[in-house]
């Protein structure tokens, strides 16, 4: 699916996803990336946006997951070869 | 309405210390209220100066394990129990165990709570999960 829109969807989407904090969870494995998200959270206020970055190959499920159970959105997601780029509007 | 998780070790091993850790952590994220009842030789767990080992032959590897675990970002067992109990995970040791084993109430970690089997079932039977780990 590497198309010039794909390509153009990306881009539009990384202008508009203006995020607020930054949590680098790259080389923790499940489920730290998950207990440190939950810290991070608390943090933070309702609206704002989180980037979780993430190369655990359990992270691709356990976010999504963490935000269907926790009543957070996940507003989207990128994949970059093993990086995984987490977008999350905190309730 | 919280959900509550409830877990039951009996085991004394490395690999039984961690998996409630693990999925605790991970259940108090998620916004859970988590139970730990340890039991048998589980009480090993949450005495203070105890330094559980890989089960059976892998207890030479034990040490590697931990540094493989520390690498990924899994702290080495008080730590992550400390972190566990920040988070509000609840541990409890079994009060008859402790009992027939002679252990005291001073004996156990800063932070582990004693419990019978009845109070413990009411817990289990106010949650949606309750796992056996072992």
């Amino acid at each position: 699916m590497d198309s010039p829109m794909h390509g153009i969807v990306n881009t539009v989407k990384a202008i508009v996803m203006d995020k607020n904090a930054t949590l680098d969870a790259r080389g923790l494995m499940c489920p730290m990336p998950i207990v440190h998200l939950a810290k991070k959270v608390k943090e933070m206020k309702t609206g704002q946006i989180l980037e979780l970055l993430a190369d655990d190959v359990g992270a691709k499920e356990d976010v999504p997951a963490w935000c269907s159970r926790t009543g957070n959105q996940l507003v989207g997601t990128e994949t970059e070869d093993k990086l995984l780029k987490f977008y999350i509007k905190m309730k | 309405m919280t959900d509550k998780f409830c877990m039951v070790v009996s085991e004394g091993t490395f690999d039984k210390a961690y998996m409630p850790l693990i999925m605790g952590t991970t259940a108090a994220a998620m916004g859970s209220e988590v139970h730990v009842f340890y039991t048998f030789f589980g009480t090993k767990l949450v005495t203070k100066d105890q330094k559980p080992k890989l089960p059976g032959m892998f207890r030479l590897f034990t040490g590697m394990f931990q540094k493989r675990m520390n690498k990924v970002g899994i702290p080495a067992h008080d730590e992550m129990m400390k972190q566990a109990m920040d988070m509000g995970i609840n541990f409890y040791a079994c009060s008859t165990t402790m009992g027939l084993m002679g252990v005291k109430e001073s004996d156990l970690k800063p932070g582990v709570k004693v419990l019978g089997a009845a109070a413990f079932l009411k817990l289990a039977g106010e949650s949606k999960t309750t796992l056996f780990i072992g």
